[in-house]
């Protein structure tokens, strides 16, 4: 057991190679939208070996002396923003299944498929999306599964997979909106066909993994007990007639572990609520059965969509957890009015909740911040729609002492745009990534330069 | 339970009913429209800029009067927008909603006599949503499995009003046209033609090629009656050849759903060869590789903004698609394509501000006026302008921004929509009706 978590510990401590920003840069002269602490007019950025090392108005900045100074005066100047479910590096070309690695459909309980493991760092979606600022993303297994695999968090930028998986297996999936049935074609229908056998294979596969985590725990009790045993100098006395007794020599022997079974080994930390489950429903009734398999086993989690569980916020509240909200695009059941959804961000941020946005798609992701500017024409506040894709992303996923807003110590993910990041008018500049200069091109870029003359 | 809600919703929107009527103080439409003036707005014309503290007189559903000062008669019902934007109603020059799944007649890959008032679900509440998204206009197109499909129907979004009332008086005729991946996946995976490019357009030109012999039976018959021939006998009547003749006479505008550039050449030159005209490429993601050709044949194109790589044909997309072909001469609309999109559209509009440097009037004319001239209705609707229909949208916000949102949505005079009522915010609509 205890090489298990050695093994899960590696992966969750692989972050990345320092960034190799050759000398500071600074930014002068822009708008700052801390995130944390207001906004500071004609403010200026300092970045160093990867890290915002000075941030403030200008007159308050002591500027390096070999920096590289850019002038932004006119210009927005934000943290990186953070989408909290994309399936970034698993799909290129949506309908062309050999492109895509998006979810094992062979079965519903699939918790040890890894993103990692097929996340692609070449993607020609990746530059589209940072070149619009979004800097850091939960990359997640499509939801056709109830337990599809474990997310990773990443950064947008970086030589190889490896440098842009910044925390492996960071979450678990749990996704209870109905469409996980295997129900059709009915005349090939098989287990689990409906909500209640979903709820069911769930919660066996949960017992049948807090049996096995017992199983280990049990020899690791005994290999203890075997160690202390072989170590202890009044056993060793006994040893004179060890030869003569074939039995008691039996006994002295290590106790064999049992079998290793990758996919319920995978749910462990999740049942010792040592990392978040991200729980999905889209309706009232989904969400309270989620929410209460969540409760029975004791797990760690965050909520996911919700869209049409208004009737349920003040519920959602009382459980005082986050929420990865929307997208708010999803559409009205014909019973709602045409802005159920779309106002559900604002009520939720009412009643004290914490919220992020996410895309919960690839090739979009880079429009994450007009749901948030959108959200806030139905009535959420401007500073926690700007939060709800940076800093609120980042404490939900752990990482709020590295992401989400311009202070000092933090990974200098910054960006510049020439407005509002939320409107959809704005166009972003510079991205910043670990204090490294992104360049500002794509596969999209490339073809526009080619067509346009250029 | 469901029932109960919808019956209980039914209740709430009948006393909505009641309340806007009260507010408003108009009359239900079945009636004279009256005389609306709304005044204090920032006019979006779409044709001549912007009004300041502007004014529009709406007589009986058009604008008879639009600028600074503005007279109307004391009887005219005033609305005050505020200072807020007033647009021209939202034109969706490609959509599929409201047909309740029946978008593809996908049996046979010619099927242009299916018309698609026949599938029209008028009470589809999607209807609703692309209304309190502004949109008053939209082209309801057969789908993509046919290289020829059907006849669209042309809607004004009066949600609440019966099927017939929903129409749009007067709009020409258009028929879908497809191209490209969708027929040849349809088609291929039954392994049937057309499964290649190749197959697809083989498979249009032998259905022009027919009609053009449909049409010679029928015009050799009718030469023999003419010239006295008693014993004369009729080809027989082929709705589907009807349908094709009347391409060939030009008498449906053509819009196709095509992608890649060379496709799009391709159509441009059958059309020459048979002799029909094009109105305009719908998706057409890679005009901008094109957009000369385009410009010199007088074809549209019906595109999104930045929406990409969702199959191989759309993987060369650039959000920059829809300026770059605008500045070659090409008229260019921003189209929904999805019950989602066309409830923003206006957003979707505005990134082609961001995406190339489209004027404010430039974005806005691509979801009011050149989508109207698409569907081959930009004399009636599509802009502010004395005589159009008064079709037009109150905003909160700056309607081309992330945040502007419809706060009054009129057609013909009439509003259809309000915000600040409770419930839909429908004042024409009554559950069950």
């Amino acid at each position: 057991m205890r090489r298990f978590w050695l093994a899960v510990g590696i992966g969750t401590l692989f972050c990345t190679v320092a960034a190799a920003q050759q000398k500071p840069v600074v930014l002068r002269g822009g708008k700052l939208l801390t995130v944390s602490h207001g906004v500071v007019e004609n403010g200026v950025v300092v970045m160093e070996n990867g890290k915002i090392t000075a941030v403030g108005a200008a007159a308050t900045v002591r500027v390096p002396k070999d920096a590289r100074v850019i002038d932004v005066s006119g210009m927005t100047v934000y943290p990186g923003l953070i989408d909290s479910e994309t399936q970034l590096g698993l799909t290129e070309i949506q309908a062309e299944d050999m492109t895509n690695d998006l979810v094992e459909t062979s079965d519903e309980i699939m918790p040890h498929m890894h993103v990692y493991d097929a996340f692609h760092a070449e993607s020609e979606l990746i530059p589209v999306t940072r070149l619009n600022g979004i800097t850091n993303a939960i990359v997640a297994p499509d939801n056709t599964d109830t337990l599809p695999g474990q997310d990773s968090f990443v950064q947008l930028y970086g030589k190889s997979a490896p440098e842009m998986l910044l925390v492996r297996d960071i979450a678990l999936p749990l996704n209870f909106t109905g469409d996980q049935r295997r129900n059709e074609p009915p005349d090939k229908r098989k287990f689990p066909s409906t909500r209640m056998g979903l709820a069911a294979q769930l919660r066996q596969t949960f017992i049948d993994a807090q049996d096995y985590g017992q199983h280990w725990d049990d020899y690791e009790k005994k290999k203890a007990e075997y160690e202390k045993t072989k170590n202890d100098p009044s056993a060793k006395k006994d040893d004179k007639d060890a030869k003569a007794d074939d039995k008691d020599k039996d006994k002295k022997q290590p106790p064999s572990p049992p079998k290793r079974d990758l996919k319920l080994e995978a749910l462990l930390p999740y049942l010792q609520g040592k990392k978040p489950v991200v729980l999905a429903a889209q309706e009232a009734n989904d969400l309270q059965t989620a929410v209460g398999l969540a409760q029975e086993f004791h797990m760690k989690f965050v909520l996911n969509h919700i869209s049409h569980a208004q009737s349920l916020l003040d519920y959602v509240a009382s459980l005082k957890v986050p929420v990865i909200v929307g997208p708010i695009y999803e559409e009205p059941k014909p019973e709602e009015r045409y802005d159920a959804v779309y106002s559900l961000p604002a009520e939720l941020n009412k009643r004290g909740v914490k919220i992020a946005f996410a895309s919960f798609g690839a090739h979009d992701s880079r429009n994450l911040p007009y749901q948030a500017g959108y959200a806030t024409a139905f009535g959420l506040p401007y500073d926690e729609a700007l939060k709800a894709i940076t800093l609120n992303a980042a404490e939900i996923w752990g990482m709020g002492d590295q992401l989400g807003s311009l202070d000092v110590g933090k990974t200098a993910n910054v960006v510049v745009s020439n407005g509002d990041p939320l409107d959809v008018k704005t166009d972003v500049k510079q991205v910043f990534i670990q204090g490294q200069e992104v360049p500002m091109t794509s596969r999209q870029t490339r073809l526009r330069d080619q067509y346009s003359g250029k | 339970m469901a029932n109960r809600f919808v019956r209980r919703l039914g209740v709430v929107a009948g006393l909505i009913f009641l309340v806007a009527w009260a507010a408003y103080g108009q009359t239900p439409p079945a009636a004279t429209h009256n005389e609306v003036l709304i005044k204090n707005a920032v006019v979006m014309t779409a044709t001549h800029g912007n009004i300041t503290n502007g004014s529009v007189y709406i007589k009986d559903g058009k604008i008879v009067a639009v600028g600074k000062d503005v007279s109307a008669p004391a009887s005219a019902t005033v609305v005050d927008a505020g200072g807020k934007y007033l647009t021209p109603g939202i034109v969706d020059s490609h959509s599929h909603i409201a047909l309740d799944h029946d978008v593809n007649e996908a049996t046979s890959p010619v099927t242009p006599q299916m018309m698609m008032i026949d599938a029209f679900d008028y009470q589809d509440k999607a209807v609703y949503r692309a209304l309190a998204g502004g949109v008053t206009t939209s082209l309801l197109l057969h789908g993509s499995a046919n290289m020829i499909g059907g006849q669209a129907v042309v809607i004004k979004h009066k949600y609440g009003l019966n099927r017939d009332a929903m129409l749009f008086p007067g709009a020409p005729r258009s028929i879908k046209f497809a191209s490209g991946e969708n027929p040849k996946r349809v088609y291929g995976s039954k392994d049937q033609l057309p499964s290649t490019r190749m197959g697809n357009f083989a498979v249009q030109r032998e259905a022009l090629v027919q009609a053009q012999d449909y049409m010679r039976e029928w015009d050799e018959y009718n030469a023999k009656v003419k010239a006295g021939d008693k014993d004369a006998t009729p080809p027989k009547h082929d709705l589907k050849m009807e349908a094709l003749a009347d391409v060939l006479r030009g008498n449906l505008l053509v819009q196709i759903h095509c992608y890649r550039a060379d496709e799009l050449l391709t159509e441009m030159a059958m059309a020459k060869e048979f002799g029909y005209k094009l109105r305009a490429f719908h998706h057409a993601l890679e005009a901008y590789k094109v957009a000369d050709q385009l410009a010199a044949n007088n074809v549209g194109i019906a595109t999104f903004a930045d929406w990409w790589g969702y199959k191989q044909e759309a993987w060369d997309a650039i959000p920059w698609n829809a300026v770059m072909a605008m500045r070659k001469g090409v008229r260019v609309a921003i189209k929904s394509d999805s019950g989602d999109f066309a409830r923003r559209l206006n957003q979707e509009a505005a990134k082609t501000i961001r995406y190339g440097g489209a004027t404010e009037e430039e974005a806005l004319k691509m979801i009011t006026l050149n989508a109207a001239w698409i569907i081959g209705v930009d004399d009636k609707v599509g802009s502010i302008d004395v005589g159009k229909d008064a079709d037009l949208v109150i905003w909160q916000g700056y309607p081309l921004s992330s945040y502007g949102l419809p706060d009054k949505v009129f057609i013909d005079g009439d509003v259809y929509f309000d915000r600040s009522l409770p419930g839909f915010g429908m004042p024409h609509y009554k559950e069950g009706m």
